[in-house]
């Protein structure tokens, strides 16, 4: 037997020290906390396997002084309106009320952070920055208004009152369901000494589209650095020719699939009269 | 299996299984089958929209494999289909467009619901009564009651009356043009065929000829399902050609098989378990109008498109 080997160093080394002398900052900002990240994989190709895919970002946090400073990732999916309905009972009977109409909730919305978000800045903050489930934009209704949408009448665009928190609740409560959005509050892991990881995980429902990340430090609640990335979800190969097929030429599609059908339907019964 | 359409992953193996069960069942009863299938989609996470209107296309399938069957028995009446097929074209576009105004109402779901508990309940405990009584009475030696063969005396006041032999019938075009129209609506909102609703009316009311019935229904399915089939891929874009691939790899065999199977059984003991399988489907998907839900809110699919 082979004595067992002690654990292999980190396969990424420790990032070099932020250098003073480096030729394009300045002596006086060299000294600034930083923050930068990369992603592992900048597209995210969604084709016959797909079954959702989580994404590796690393990055380094440039601290000179000894403050500690907590690192925050949010990644937002392109914005996905959200009808919601609520069950209401009527005479034994459970029934749909009126869909509600959120604009403004992006498909996918996941934060991770080395604490809770709560701990790391305050309310104002993180609601001034729209970072967390819980802080975003998701349009507050400054009047409840009915407008003729798609030919329907009365349809309920926003709505205010009371239960208009318990609604938006839901909103995040459903998608937090289907893994759209998620928080992860140590999903920020420092694996080396100023060197982070996170990782973002997309659930085979995630809308396809450019998702933006941001990576904000953060010390003593108040936000000192900022890096943006983009990831794209964008489908290919087969699955990219049906949906663009479906969607552009939908008669022609359907067509299609009618005779597919019938020719199986056709071909099955010639194989089995023969055999 | 990533479905491009319907935007989930799914476990194809266990569709194409599905898919074969379904067809056994369809060319065992004889039956389209899409009651059952879209049930077992919607409980596979598949969105509803998308599994009424993909699975139409698998009931498309498992009818023509069907139809070439029975006319080459010469039990297909083609006049009496194609009126009805007309019909159901009319109640076809007049569904679609039901279906998707009721999407954009959050009503979608609900109607399904209603539609299953209300027309697979109702069929179903009627077939289950009937041949049950029937089976009973076998049992106990009783001779079979004389059948009624008289048909509604109302069929023969209306005009446009319309010879068709095969079924041996001269009536109006207007009964079988409107029980098409029927079957087309409920085709776009249930993504069934219809043959269980149509089977029993051409066969107690209309009274057609007993051997034709299965055929010419199927025949009318084929020509409404398909045209819904076109007309959620143009108008709602919920048609997902690989979902319905799957499903039908899996059904033609299925029906194949299925058709093989049913001369072996008794015709009222096979009507017994399908009246147990349609009251059971139609109970299940009832139920959720009556169990609390879960969760008070609901996303209501539609915003898309």
């Amino acid at each position: 037997m082979v004595p067992t080997l002690p654990p292999p160093p980190p396969a990424i080394a420790a990032p070099a020290p932020p250098t003073p002398a480096a030729p394009e900052r300045s002596a006086d900002t060299s000294g600034d906390l930083r923050v930068a990240a990369a992603l592992t994989e900048a597209q995210v190709e969604v084709d016959s396997r797909f079954s959702g895919a989580s994404i590796v970002l690393y990055g380094a946090v440039f601290n000179p002084g000894d403050q500690p400073a907590d690192v925050v990732v949010v990644v937002r999916g392109p914005d996905a309106p959200v009808r919601l309905v609520k069950k209401t009972r009527n005479m034994g009977v459970w029934l749909n009320s009126r869909p509600v109409l959120f604009e403004g909730a992006p498909g996918f919305y996941m934060t991770a952070s080395t604490r809770p978000l709560s701990d790391i800045a305050d309310f104002g903050q993180l609601r001034r920055l729209g970072v967390g489930v819980n802080h975003l934009r998701i349009n507050a209704p400054e009047e409840s208004r009915t407008v003729t949408r798609y030919g329907v009448r009365d349809v309920v665009v926003s709505r205010l009152g009371e239960d208009y928190l318990d609604w938006r609740r839901a909103v995040i409560r459903l998608k937090e369901a289907a893994q759209l959005y998620a928080t992860d509050p140590d999903g920020v892991d420092f694996v080396d000494r100023g060197l982070f990881r996170a990782e973002v995980t997309l659930p085979a429902t995630a809308p396809t589209g450019r998702y933006y990340t941001e990576v904000w430090l953060f010390q003593n609640g108040e936000p000192v650095s900022v890096s943006n990335l983009t990831l794209t979800v964008q489908k290919v190969g087969l699955e990219r020719d049906i949906y663009e097929f479906a969607h552009r030429r939908p008669w022609s599609y359907g067509v299609l699939c009618v005779l597919l059908a019938a020719l199986m339907g056709y071909g099955a019964s010639r194989l089995f009269r023969r055999g | 299996m990533y479905l491009p359409i319907a935007e989930v992953s799914v476990n194809w193996p266990l569709l194409i299984l599905l898919g074969a069960a379904v067809g056994f069942v369809s060319g065992l009863f004889g039956i389209g089958g899409g009651f059952l299938m879209a049930p077992v989609l919607i409980f596979m996470g598949i969105p509803p929209s998308v599994a009424v209107a993909s699975q139409a296309s698998h009931v498309v399938a498992s009818s023509t494999s069907g139809v070439i069957r029975y006319s080459s028995q010469g039990a297909v009446d083609f006049r009496m289909g194609g009126v009805m097929a007309l019909g159901g074209v009319a109640g076809a576009l007049l569904g679609v467009e039901l279906f998707r105004y009721l999407r954009l109402l959050g009503q979608a779901d609900l109607v399904v619901a209603l539609s299953y508990l209300a027309f697979l309940g109702v069929i179903g405990a009627l077939m289950l009564h009937e041949s049950l009584t029937e089976i009973l009475r076998r049992r106990r030696g009783e001779p079979a009651r004389r059948k009624d063969r008289r048909r509604p005396m109302w069929l023969y006041g209306l005009p446009w009356k319309v010879r068709f032999p095969k079924s041996g019938l001269y009536i109006s075009a207007i009964p079988p043009l409107g029980l098409g129209v029927f079957a087309g609506v409920l085709s776009a909102i249930m993504g069934v065929g219809g043959g269980f609703i149509l089977v029993p009316v051409m066969l107690y009311v209309l009274r057609m000829k007993a051997g034709v019935v299965v055929g010419t229904s199927l025949f009318q399915i084929i020509i409404t399902t398909g045209v819904t089939t076109i007309l959620q891929a143009g108008r709602n874009q919920t048609v997902d050609v690989v979902l319905s691939t799957l499903l039908l790899l899996g059904g033609v065999v299925g029906a194949q098989w299925g058709a093989r199977m049913s001369g072996r059984f008794r015709a009222e003991e096979m009507r017994a378990a399908l009246g147990f399988i349609v009251l059971g489907v139609g109970l299940y998907m009832g139920l959720e109008l009556f169990v609390r839900p879960s969760d008070l809110f609901q996303l209501a699919p539609g915003v898309g498109n």
